[in-house]
């Protein structure tokens, strides 16, 4: 069943132009991969499917600034979500981890997760805390530690749990292998998998690294410079010559 | 005399934290600098007279009704006022201001001028200790300046909503993502800001009148505390007000009763050429971490 679809999306920031006529279909229970280099404009996307440039875009205006446009419809569940506030989307299971492990610093790893459960019932947050210890055990010792204290990979792992406790339907994680080592690169793969296999969770995860992310996706979509250049399912385009050139140095 | 001194100074210092609390409230969630701090003062304090002698209703009603318009009073200068500046600090000072002075100003203009302005104290009577006698009603301001911070320190860390503040004040974007909308809990940190200042403002002035000279002078005493202790740390707050509760204290008693105030301006002046962020400013250690 569809879950999602983009169409013709455009996003300008000044005249600056991040994303330019993109289209994107997902269903239910798919995991898709947004693959491009720096500045492609996959950041924009995340952050126009969670709302955040609409937001960005509302507090703007009221100071009387108009800097940011956006065009094009942003379909979810058959629903026009175009001028859906991020807290509403939200609620509506579309729940963004964003890039950089962004994590409330000087909040204990355990204040993260409830602050995170903002909009749930304390017994959903109690059993989704022990859920995400489940899957990332190495949070669990670290549980009363402050956020700011953890390493670039646990900020990660807590980043991802805080997107849990949301309880997403639609998950978008915004390069969550920035920056990690390959070993915690795969180990994070491996608990995306199974987020999917354990809950039919959707996610979409943009990454300017091919090579882990192409294996575990069922669709992908290649964007340069804000402007979708190829999509097809993981296998092919890891036979995709050009992306073998570009993304896997062959 | 001296201990003395120590007992009042220890008031003092409790009369400044509960002054210095909305502000820093307001200011460490939504990043407001809240200069209509001073006006929200003597607003909760006239409206407490009023209804306390116009509308005649029992004193109980007359404190929660201060305290509840004061919220409201908070919330509906976000939305017609903050809101349209908000992220532009030197707008945010100069819109708050402007609305403060208005506020008080309305109160000088119809005549809201003289010694029977005055809030009843809760109870009559004085403690002796020693050689020391203290009234009822300055050990009731210390006792709620310590059970506001108690009641504060729990609320930010273990309700939603306080848990909602602190995630707005270190990251407004991410805490978007949870569906935390910024802007009422911006309206909702003037609110319990503009609250916390109708606390202080019932427990602090029945020791005087209502005046408005006295809304400038609480602004000028937060701003001293929360400058000298670090805008939005909570302990810098504490122990800013010791120092400058203290330091105020001994200037009466030992120097000129009138020189006080003069004692809140030095502070803010000697703590700006020294240490600009104040003596617990927010630390940066922990911003990036890549």
């Amino acid at each position: 069943m569809q879950m999602l679809k983009v169409e013709n999306l455009m996003v300008f920031f000044e005249n600056a132009l991040a994303l330019n006529d993109f289209s994107m279909e997902l269903d239910e229970g798919q995991i898709v991969g947004v693959i491009g280099s720096n500045s492609a404009g996959k950041t924009t996307l995340m952050n126009t499917l969670s709302g955040l440039i609409l937001d960005m875009r509302i507090k703007e205006k009221r100071r009387g600034g108009e800097r940011i446009t956006i065009y094009g419809k942003i379909i979810y569940r058959g629903e026009d979500i175009s001028n859906v506030p991020p807290s509403e989307r939200v609620k509506k299971g579309i729940v963004l981890c964003r890039e950089r492990h962004p994590v409330f610093g000087e909040s204990s790893v355990v204040e993260n997760l409830r602050i995170a459960g903002y909009l749930k019932s304390r017994g959903h947050i109690r059993k989704t805390i022990e859920y995400v210890f489940e899957v990332f055990p190495g949070l669990k010792r670290l549980r009363g530690r402050k956020a700011g204290f953890l390493s670039g990979g646990e900020q990660q792992m807590l980043a991802i749990g805080m997107a849990l406790v949301a309880e997403p339907s639609l998950l978008l994680l915004d390069e969550p292998l920035l920056g990690l080592s390959p070993m915690m690169q795969n180990m994070l793969v491996e608990s995306i998998k199974r987020l999917k296999s354990d809950s039919g969770m959707t996610v979409v995860l943009s990454e300017q690294f091919a090579r882990p992310v192409l294996p575990m996706i069922d669709h992908g979509y290649i964007i340069e410079n804000g402007m979708l250049t190829l999509s097809g399912t993981g296998q092919e385009l890891m036979d995709n010559p050009e992306v073998k050139a570009a993304y896997f140095g062959v | 005399m001296l201990i003395g001194t120590l007992v009042y100074g220890f008031v003092n210092s409790a009369i400044l934290a509960l002054v210095a609390m909305g502000f820093n409230l307001t200011f460490g969630i939504s990043g407001v600098a809240n200069f209509a701090y001073g006006a929200v003062y003597i607003f909760s304090g006239f409206f407490a007279w009023i209804l306390l002698n116009s509308a005649g209703l029992p004193y109980i009603v007359c404190v929660i009704g201060a305290i509840v318009g004061a919220g409201i009073l908070g919330i509906l200068m976000y939305y017609t006022v903050i809101l349209r500046v908000k992220g532009i600090a030197l707008s945010e000072v100069m819109a708050t201001f402007g609305l403060g002075l208005a506020i008080m100003e309305l109160f000088r203009y119809f005549d809201f001028v003289g010694f029977r302005y005055t809030l009843p104290i809760f109870f009559d009577g004085s403690l002796s200790m020693g050689e020391v006698y203290i009234d009822y009603q300055r050990l009731i301001i210390a006792l709620i300046a310590i059970a506001l911070t108690t009641f504060l320190y729990f609320f930010t860390r273990y309700t939603k909503i306080g848990l909602a503040f602190r995630a707005i004040a270190q990251d407004e974007r991410t805490a978007l993502t949870f569906g935390i909308e910024s802007d009422r809990i911006g309206a909702l940190s003037m609110a319990f800001g503009s609250a916390l200042a109708a606390v202080a403002a019932i427990v602090i002035l029945p020791l005087g009148t209502i005046a408005v000279e006295g809304g400038y002078e609480v602004l000028i005493n937060a701003l001293a505390v929360c400058i000298v202790g670090g805008l939005g740390s909570t302990v810098g707050i504490l122990v800013a007000s010791v120092l400058i509760g203290y330091a105020q204290t001994f200037t009466a008693n030992y120097l000129e009763p009138h020189w006080m105030i003069l004692v809140s301006l030095i502070a803010i002046a000697v703590i700006l050429t020294i240490k600009p962020s104040g003596l617990f400013g927010k630390q940066k250690e922990l911003e990036e971490r890549v």
